[in-house]
């Protein structure tokens, strides 16, 4: 190569000017993908600016991303004024609780629908997919006419009932697409040994189907966390209150005062669920592609 | 004779038991409310009839249908554009920058992706109100901090127009980082000697996009690109948060399903709403019996995992 850049400094010129082009593309590909990244965060950022910020600070016309003052009064006032840690209570016992009882009527139907044969199979898996597609919207007002007549209405347990049956048809396919992996072979030579189908389900399939289960109960999970027109329209005593009601609510005062409440809360809402979905994003693949289902 | 029937009815019954709980959930929660949303779909029930409504036939389909109201019509008219307008705008956006983070030589990548993730993992609700009461407010958002100084100033949910835009940058905001995700999952598998041979025949850069690259993702992304169709078809909380929750901003950019809320929750004609959800879940049917691959034919089967 040496004798050639000797003969024809054309060449290497050429090579220069070349090099040269694509560090400056590069460059400029750099650029743009730091703007973008700047642009796609400014809400956030600029949420987090105001809440730090003082309560008038959202009058004052510059475009500075800082508070002029920093402070955390918004912070603290969301604990001593607003009743912050009650919507966190009713939230998390929420979704503890309805990853607990999805998982529990969950488990056993899939394992019927992953290992038996029966009449109406078929049939039954497909009307699940239909339902799925519901969007449950649609039916709010007959979903509110259900908890009132329970006598639930107003209550955590209207609430944990709905997000239960909302996400039961996710629960039992997600389910049943990972136990259809899991060859029966493992199960038969179990049932050799004389375990009954209980101690099959808990002691050989539950371990081995750890992924999905983790899966199944993070998407419960967020599913929860980030529910808000059921929480917004069923409850309306503030004891009962979700972190969505709550924030909803701050969002209702229009006084200016409260704005840089709400844009604390609305972090504070975040950050749990940020942290939860970065820790499982990795896992999610696994756990859903043989699951097949949305979200 | 006796033992081996009994054997059978406990074979029948077993994976019915097995299900039992998760089936009456499902049953209680979703079946019920569905058939009840039909049900009032064929009676005059409403804020002036809440207790004594009596069926009435098929009228609230025909008003949905007839022209003096058109505001089904109408909604239906949004739908199509909201759902065309955001898929065409994702696809292409997404596939561009999914192709620009895969560029040689581009260093950080992995924290552009990391960021880029970001709005996908926040909650939707707080997202959506973020951009509302952030971004888009009339007197301290800051898009109008950005506009005033140039003297200019814009209500941005107050007008159809510019409220169907906002909602449609919001919709790309929280929609965009998955569909990026998925299309550069896709790139990965492109294969590099079908690009150089490309070269080779003297294909240009985007000849090389046209003719190579996307239609070998293609059928990697199909199964996404079907689920975000629905969810873009779908939609309910952008619209909804933004331009009617809690208090009506003035623009009208229903969507069908933004549409069936309003007429029940706002307006309170519960058995119209009735008939307008009913017609959607129709079509819903209608398009998951098309296009779910577990409604194929068995022959075509395989290509379902």
């Amino acid at each position: 190569m040496e004798p050639n850049k000797a003969i024809s400094p054309e060449i290497a010129r050429r090579k220069a000017i070349k090099k040269a082009k694509t560090v400056s593309k590069v460059a400029g590909l750099q650029v743009f993908f730091i703007v973008l990244c700047f642009l796609t965060l400014l809400p956030i950022l600029y949420a987090l600016g105001v809440s730090f910020g003082e309560s008038n600070s959202l009058l004052s016309s510059s475009l500075s991303l800082f508070p002029e003052t920093w402070t955390v009064d918004n912070y603290v006032k969301l604990f001593t004024d607003y009743d912050i840690l009650t919507w966190f209570g009713n939230t998390i016992l929420l979704a503890v609780s309805t990853v607990v009882l999805v998982l529990t009527i969950s488990i056993p139907a899939a394992y019927a629908f992953s290992r038996f044969r029966f009449r109406f199979k078929g049939a039954a898996i497909r009307f699940l997919i239909i339902l799925n597609a519901f969007p449950s919207v649609l039916s709010l007002y007959s979903i509110y006419t259900l908890i009132r007549e329970l006598r639930l209405s107003n209550s955590i347990y209207g609430l944990l009932l709905v997000y239960v049956g909302t996400m039961a048809i996710f629960g039992l396919y997600n389910l049943k697409g990972y136990f259809d992996t899991i060859p029966y072979e493992i199960e038969e030579a179990a049932r050799m040994d004389g375990c009954s189908t209980f101690q099959v389900i808990t002691r050989i399939l539950l371990p081995l189907a750890r992924p999905a289960l983790a899966v199944t109960g993070v998407m419960v999970l967020i599913y929860v966390w980030n529910e808000y027109i059921f929480a917004t329209t069923f409850v309306s005593n503030p004891d009962f209150y979700t972190l969505a009601s709550g924030l909803y609510g701050l969002q209702a005062q229009e006084s200016t005062g409260s704005w840089p409440v709400f844009f604390a809360a609305s972090l504070l809402v975040s950050a749990p669920i940020l942290a939860v979905f970065m820790l499982a994003q990795r896992h999610m693949v696994s756990g859903l592609s043989s699951g097949g289902v949305k979200e | 004779m006796k033992k081996a029937a009994l054997r059978k009815i406990e074979r029948e019954a077993r994976p019915w038991l097995f299900s039992s709980l998760s089936l009456l959930t499902i049953f209680l929660v979703v079946v019920f409310p569905i058939g009840h949303t039909v049900y009032l779909s064929f009676t005059n029930m409403g804020i002036y009839n809440y207790y004594d409504y009596t069926l009435i036939g098929i009228e609230n389909y025909v008003d949905a249908f007839s022209l003096g109201s058109a505001s089904f019509l109408r909604s239906l008219g949004i739908t199509l554009l909201w759902t065309a307008v955001n898929m065409v705008l994702q696809l292409v956006i997404a596939y561009v920058l999914a192709v620009l983070l895969n560029s040689p030589h581009l260093k950080g990548r992995k924290v552009y992706k990391a960021l880029l993730m970001i709005p996908w993992a926040m909650p939707g609700y707080v997202s959506i109100l973020l951009w509302k009461n952030g971004m888009f407010n009339g007197q301290f958002g800051y898009l109008n901090k950005i506009l005033s100084l140039f003297g200019a100033k814009a209500d941005f949910l107050s007008n159809d127009v510019l409220a169907f835009v906002s909602c449609t940058i919001v919709n790309l905001w929280l929609a965009l980082p998955f569909m990026i995700m998925i299309i550069d999952g896709a790139l990965q598998s492109v294969n590099k000697e079908l690009f150089e041979s490309a070269s080779l025949d003297g294909c240009n850069a985007f000849e090389k996009h046209l003719f190579v690259s996307i239609p070998s993702i293609v059928p990697i992304i199909a199964p996404a690109v079907l689920i975000t169709l629905f969810t873009t078809f779908k939609q309910f909380d952008i619209i909804n948060l933004m331009t009617i929750s809690p208090v009506g901003t003035g623009a009208h950019i229903e969507t069908v399903i933004v549409y069936a809320y309003q007429q029940a929750f706002i307006t309170g004609n519960y058995g119209y709403s009735g008939a307008v959800a009913t017609i959607i879940f129709v079509l819903v049917v209608l398009s998951t019996v098309f296009f779910d691959p577990s409604f194929r034919k068995k022959g075509a089967k395989h290509g379902a995992k």
